[in-house]
């Protein structure tokens, strides 16, 4: 079953198209990669699914309900959609635990002055970071953490959050060994759980290992889609690539 | 003795100020000048519907937050569009339209020259003469802003402040409305603001509109980032503080008008020194961005 | 003597002052990025130390005028070279800057008080502004006349330094960004230093003939400021012939403002056309969407 149908979807930034009329669907329940040399619109469509940008043309399917072309950010949990971002986006002057803390709790008004579950939202609070190894770490500001600590503390942030489709946009990028490790933990528990997972990542070894389908995508339009043995051994692709 | 309980007075009524402005720059992240704007309407209101209509005070103060709440709601939709120095600007912008309104309309605010004579608040009938009787209506008003204060800075929904102000999109993604709270906050802060005017106008007698001008605003905020920005603690340090000031120099013995200006001047030596040397004031858990 | 054309001239006037001050905001955002409020009280000294020069030490008007220009220049390098600077060293934020300008405003604003009080002085007797023209059908002084006339010239000037010199030039790299400005090797601390001294001798400018059109207040800095701002903004901030043309424009709709309605608006008049265009222009009169 495919969750999200993306039919000619067009976004452009001062008459340059970042996405050419992209039509390409994603199977849910497991993960996807997408891949590309840098400016290939990767980022421009995680913003669009993300409500982060809006969409100039084109219609969004989501898990079979079409979503509307001036998506708020603030509808992703309506669609059930959350994400991590390629330039660490953290609630800087906040502690670790309230970064996590925020995203469990009551996200209206009335409901959030009058909290009701505190110790529910910290019991789960403690288990997320625990996963990451941040639990010891919670009464710190993110802003003091280390690079790692704070990809690892932005992924769980998005973990928090009950949604069926994860937008992770270079989560490896820049982490060591063992965090990596953690990482594809995370994310092929997901898969498990199944939940959707969109990928966008440079390391290739670890987008063959992990990714069900990966997608590859040049100047804005869709180059090749398929299984990773596959698509990453084609010419065309290793040609945008190599640059030639 | 009088005269402490005259300093305590005016502390409290600062501090309610402080403590409301900080809910909304300190936790929230939006630099507002218009603060005194609130502060005025709430003042106004009473000294309007005591001299005039002679209503009862606590009516009159609930006039005023209502008053001061809708002006807010207004203004806070049109900041939402403004970040950071625009945001700043046009909420200074506000403050003297509010102002210029508290000049013109003087048909019912007496124009420039104000409002003299305005009475004392009474209570079932029975009118607080004492000023010690006033320091304990001005106290129990503290008490209960400073702990409505605390409990919405420790909620879910001050958390939420919080994280809008570090990054209010990045926030969005989560599934918050993030104008909503924006907005109750700038209101609740407002009627904040107006109930220290309530106690301003009854207590000090007489207001006129230079009182609540941007000046007024720039004094606040140089209260909250003196004490701190985003700890309710450092706004009541932040007040005592700035209270105090004149105190010391009357005792150095200038003349009056002198010690306003090197008050002024303190005020904002005050301000200098601490972006340079110390952005997050006395014990502040926030340095602007 | 016919009242649109009176109005027309007043609205000249005042639109001369305002792009001057316009013009020296314009110029010190542009290479900084932050709204500099401490500008405005900065014109204002300008007028008060040729008010010092001239009425006090009794010397000459014109070189009054100099000193008065030389005196705003100077306090533009100081509080760059002691508060600004600094800041930028230390990578702090626009806000931290904003509210340090402030503190400048007030500490300014209160030293000219405690100098000069805070009573309203005039230059006017010091230049034969008792000598009327009749022109078409309005009246305008020779103080008008010589104010309108001068800023043509520096307008004219300004351009000139900008397009032409190497200072100029290094000026606009900075205003575009300062980051590639120090990579290719302009001394970027230095240039800024300059600018902030031909900005502020600009407001001293306007300040000076504040003095002498209407005559000056220590606190009227703040409301010349806000004049500027909003000329500049609605001109597009950073667009120099924008901010004259937007600042003529202000003076137009305050004096036709206050024709209907009474002169305490003024402000609020402006204020509220800043708002409007932030809303909907925020871009400016003249900007690309």
């Amino acid at each position: 079953m495919n969750i999200l149908k993306l039919k000619k979807i067009r976004k452009h930034f001062n008459g340059v198209l970042a996405l050419d009329n992209l039509s390409l669907d994603i199977k849910a329940e497991g993960i996807t990669g997408i891949v590309g040399p840098n400016g290939s619109g990767k980022t421009t469509l995680i913003n669009i699914l993300s409500g982060c940008e809006s969409l100039d043309g084109g219609t969004i399917i989501i898990d079979d309900s079409l979503r509307s072309k001036k998506m708020r950010a603030y509808e992703n949990s309506i669609f059930g959609i959350t994400r991590t971002f390629q330039e660490i986006r953290l609630f800087e002057q906040m502690t670790v635990l309230d970064n996590v803390l925020v995203v469990l709790t009551e996200k209206n008004v009335l409901g959030a002055i009058f909290e009701k579950h505190g110790e529910y939202h910290l019991m789960k609070a403690e288990e997320l970071l625990k996963v990451v190894n941040l639990w010891e770490k919670r009464n710190e500001l993110a802003i003091n953490l280390s690079y790692g600590q704070r990809k690892l503390l932005e992924i769980t942030r998005a973990l928090s959050t009950d949604a069926k489709i994860y937008l992770f946009d270079e989560p490896f990028a820049g982490l060591f060994p063992e965090m990596i490790k953690t990482v594809m933990k995370i994310i092929k528990k997901l898969k498990e759980e199944g939940k959707t997972v969109i990928l966008v990542e440079h390391n290739m070894l670890l987008m063959r290992e992990l990714c069900d389908e990966i997608v590859v995508m040049d100047n804005g339009k869709l180059l090749s889609k398929g299984k990773p043995e596959e698509v990453l051994n084609k010419k065309k692709v290793l040609d945008v690539y190599l640059g030639k | 003795m009088e005269y402490f309980i005259h300093i305590g007075i005016v502390f409290f009524i600062y501090a309610i100020l402080a403590v409301s402005l900080n809910l909304v720059v300190g936790y929230t992240g939006l630099l507002s000048l218009a603060h005194a704007a609130f502060f005025g309407i709430g003042a106004y209101a009473t000294a309007i519907l005591l001299t005039k209509y002679n209503i009862n005070f606590f009516v009159s103060a609930g006039v005023g937050m209502g008053l001061a709440g809708m002006a807010s709601l207004f203004i806070g939709i049109v900041l939402s569009k403004f970040k950071d120095d625009y945001y700043a600007l046009a909420s200074l912008g506000f403050n003297v339209i509010v102002c210029s309104f508290f000049i013109n309309l003087d048909s019912i605010t007496g124009g420039v020259i104000g409002i003299p004579g305005i009475k004392k608040p009474s209570f079932f009938g029975l009118e607080i003469h004492s000023n010690f009787a006033y320091l304990i209506l001005a106290l129990v008003f503290f008490v209960i802003i400073f702990l409505v204060s605390r409990f919405i800075v420790q909620s879910s929904f001050g958390r939420a402040l919080r994280a809008i102000r570090d990054d209010e999109n990045a926030l969005a993604v989560f599934g918050y409305k993030v104008l909503n709270f924006k907005l109750v906050i700038f209101v609740i802060s407002a009627m904040m603001a107006a109930i220290a005017g309530s106690l301003f106008a009854s207590y000090i007698t007489y207001i006129d509109p230079s009182i609540f001008t941007i000046t007024e605003s720039v004094f606040i905020l140089t209260i909250i980032i003196l004490g701190g920005l985003s700890s309710l603690r450092g706004s009541l340090l932040g007040a005592l503080f700035l209270i105090l000031l004149p105190e010391y120099l009357r005792i150095l013995g200038l003349p009056n008008d002198t010690a306003a200006q090197v008050r002024q001047i303190i005020y904002g030596l005050a301000l200098i020194f601490l972006m340079l040397y110390r952005p997050k004031g006395l014990v502040g858990e926030y340095e602007m961005k | 003597m016919d009242m649109l054309t009176q109005i027309i001239f007043n609205s000249l006037i005042a639109g001369a002052i305002y792009a001057l001050v316009a013009l020296g905001f314009n110029l010190i955002y542009g290479a900084t990025k932050f709204f500099n409020f401490a500008h405005g009280s900065i014109a204002i000294a300008g007028g008060y130390a040729t008010f010092y020069f001239n009425k006090i030490l009794g010397v000459d008007v014109y070189l009054s005028v100099l000193l008065g220009i030389l005196c705003a220049g100077f306090l533009g390098y100081i509080s760059n070279k002691l508060v600004f600077s600094p800041l930028r060293k230390k990578k702090s934020s626009h806000m931290i800057f904003m509210v340090a300008s402030l503190g400048i405003l007030i500490v300014i604003q209160a030293v000219i008080s405690l100098i000069f009080t805070s009573e309203f002085q005039t230059l006017s007797s010091s230049l034969a502004s008792s000598k009327k023209y009749i022109f078409l059908t309005g009246i305008i002084t020779k103080t008008q006349l010589i104010l309108f006339l001068s800023v043509l010239l520096i307008m004219g000037l300004l351009v000139l330094v900008l397009k032409k010199t190497m200072l100029g030039k290094t000026i606009s790299a900075i205003s575009d960004s300062e980051e590639i400005a120090r990579n290719i090797g302009i001394n970027s601390n230095r240039v800024i230093s300059y600018v902030f001294v031909i900005g502020s001798a600009i407001a001293g400018v306007a300040g000076i003939f504040v003095g002498f059109d209407t005559g000056i207040s220590p606190t009227m800095g703040m409301s010349l400021l806000l004049k500027g701002v909003i000329a500049s903004i609605i001109g597009g901030v950073g667009n120099v012939y924008g901010g004259v043309l937007a600042a003529f424009m202000l003076g137009l709709i305050e004096n036709f403002g206050v024709w209907n309605f009474s002169g305490e608006w003024k402000d609020a008049i402006s204020f509220a056309v800043l708002i409007l265009f932030l809303l909907f222009r925020p871009q400016g009169m003249f900007g690309k969407k």
